[in-house]
């Protein structure tokens, strides 16, 4: 017989502190020092180091958009279109550390055989995430090159087996006055109305290059970037990529989307990159990469024709903005 | 002194531009938005000095911000000419006939254009009637910068109340005038 003699320093692993509540009493007390000295300009560098701390994903490789020049981790993230947080492309960056990406719930419903709710931890753990650099094209006619972390929408809807029904996707940001400024009630000119909402053709939604992505650049997304979970589909103007996604439904009809609703003269539900296609008030034909003082040609479909350009062939494309 | 003090002053927001451009994301759309409201403003500014008048008396330097609002409206064409057309004639023509946005900014530029060249002593004496037209190009420019954002927001309203308070004053001025004269 062994005997196993505890030295005095001996606690169970049960008695150990769980990580997260250990990190979670350190930004207390920060936030108690933050509260202390009474300044938020302490507050916004708190938020920064808590940026930096994003943590890396695991994810593969792959072969979308080799050869694509990237922009840096620093542009991607320092100019952002969130008006949750404020119109301006800098304000987001600073004001983000009020979204709380973790604990998150993906809720998807409506035409579906198994309606769903999956968390984060379900994304990370049960399905394979890829690497895939993607251009985005912003309808305001800036662009740039980003690496994403994600995984194709079609493997997440399959697992809840859309009916014969579902035609459309309805995708819907988060609604919460506490983390998102700009939805305080009594608020009398938000900057759009909320929730945000998005949605894409069933064929537009399974198609392969349309993917959730909850990370860039190696690790989860910024606050600012849309976390914890976001649609990119490159072949569409960035608003068409929704950030902060809380559901998922499936529906018959179109659903009608934020931009659409706010003025549907100028921004329609397809917002395909389309050079050939002014915006009422600019011109579509280039695009002014980040960082460039020089603009580029637009491609059509933003550069994936290929792979997209079937699913329009008999539409009017003047039409269909 | 008191004149080269307000022409460093007024070149500040260049200074400013020439700096911090260097780091700025889109940087052609960081110089139309720098240049257009330096030169909004620098026009509400000096505006704002005829009903001043009673209070201060700083009408001897209107003609100095003037020049000033439409240097940077200058600098505001040519970066639309330069680095957004990239010299291409044609697409600016075709932009200007095509876009309100664009034709709002070309007429209100064409006016300023005008002003700045008639601002002489000898020419002032002779054009100074059609000077009035600065608040038109007032109303353009407010416009034409509502029309670059996707959704109105604080620095749109305040143009849009500066407006109407300058054009108000003269508004009433006039009427004022008008009575007296039916008497």
């Amino acid at each position: 017989m062994t005997i196993i003699k505890k030295p005095d320093w001996y606690i169970s692993e049960n008695e150990v502190t769980d990580e997260a509540l250990f990190n979670k009493r350190r930004n207390f007390l920060k936030l108690g020092a933050a509260a202390l000295v009474s300044s938020s300009v302490i507050a916004e560098k708190l938020a920064a180091v808590e940026n930096v701390k994003r943590e890396s994903l695991k994810f593969q490789k792959t072969t979308f958009g080799k050869g694509l020049e990237l922009n840096s981790y620093d542009q991607a993230s320092t100019y952002n279109n969130f008006y949750e947080f404020s119109t301006s492309k800098s304000d987001p960056a600073k004001m983000a550390h009020t979204l709380k990406p973790n604990p998150w719930d993906v809720e998807i419903l409506g035409e579906v055989e198994n309606p769903m709710v999956i968390s984060l931890e379900d994304i990370y753990n049960s399905y394979p995430l890829e690497e895939r650099i993607y251009r985005f094209r912003c309808v305001e006619g800036w662009s740039m090159v980003v690496p994403w972390i994600g995984v194709t929408l079609s493997h997440i809807l399959q697992k809840a087996k859309p009916t014969s029904k579902a035609k459309y996707v309805k995708f819907t940001t988060l609604v919460d006055p506490k983390q998102f400024p700009d939805q305080k009630a009594g608020k009398l000119f938000p900057n759009i109305p909320y929730p945000y909402v998005e949605g894409l053709r069933m064929d537009e939604a399974m198609n392969e290059l349309t993917f959730m992505s909850v990370g860039m650049y190696g690790k989860m997304l910024p606050n600012q970037n849309g976390a914890p979970i976001r649609l990119v589909v490159p072949w569409k103007y960035g608003f068409k990529s929704i950030k902060s996604i809380v559901s998922i439904e499936l529906v018959e009809e179109e659903p009608l989307n934020t931009w659409k609703m706010i003025n549907d003269l100028e921004y329609g539900f397809y917002a395909n990159v389309n050079p050939n296609v002014d915006h009422p008030r600019w011109s579509q034909a280039k695009e002014r990469k980040l960082g460039s003082f020089f603009k580029t040609e637009t491609l059509m479909f933003n550069g994936y024709e290929k792979e997209v350009g079937h699913m329009y062939k008999d539409m009017d494309l003047r039409r269909y903005i | 002194m008191k004149r080269s003090l307000l022409f460093f002053v007024l070149l500040l927001p260049l200074l400013y531009l020439l700096i911090s451009v260097q780091s700025a994301n889109d940087p052609i759309k960081y110089i139309f938005t720098c240049t257009g409201i330096s030169s909004l403003i620098i026009l509400i500014l000096s505006l704002s000095l005829t009903p001043l008048k009673k209070i201060i008396n700083l009408i001897k330097y209107r003609r100095m911000m003037g020049l000033f609002s439409f240097f940077y409206a200058l600098l505001h064409f040519l970066n639309f000419y330069i680095l957004d057309a990239q010299f291409d004639v044609t697409f600016v023509l075709k932009e200007t006939l095509d876009k309100p946005f664009i034709y709002l900014g070309m007429i209100a530029f064409s006016i300023l254009l005008f002003m700045a060249i008639t601002s002489t002593r000898k020419l002032f004496a002779k054009f100074n009637k059609w000077h009035k037209l600065v608040y038109i190009v007032l109303i353009l420019v407010v416009i034409h910068e509502a029309m670059a954002q996707k959704v109105l927001g604080n620095l749109e309203f305040m143009f849009i109340f500066m407006t109407i308070v300058l054009l108000g004053y003269r508004a009433f001025l006039f009427r004022v005038k008008w009575l007296k004269k039916k008497k």
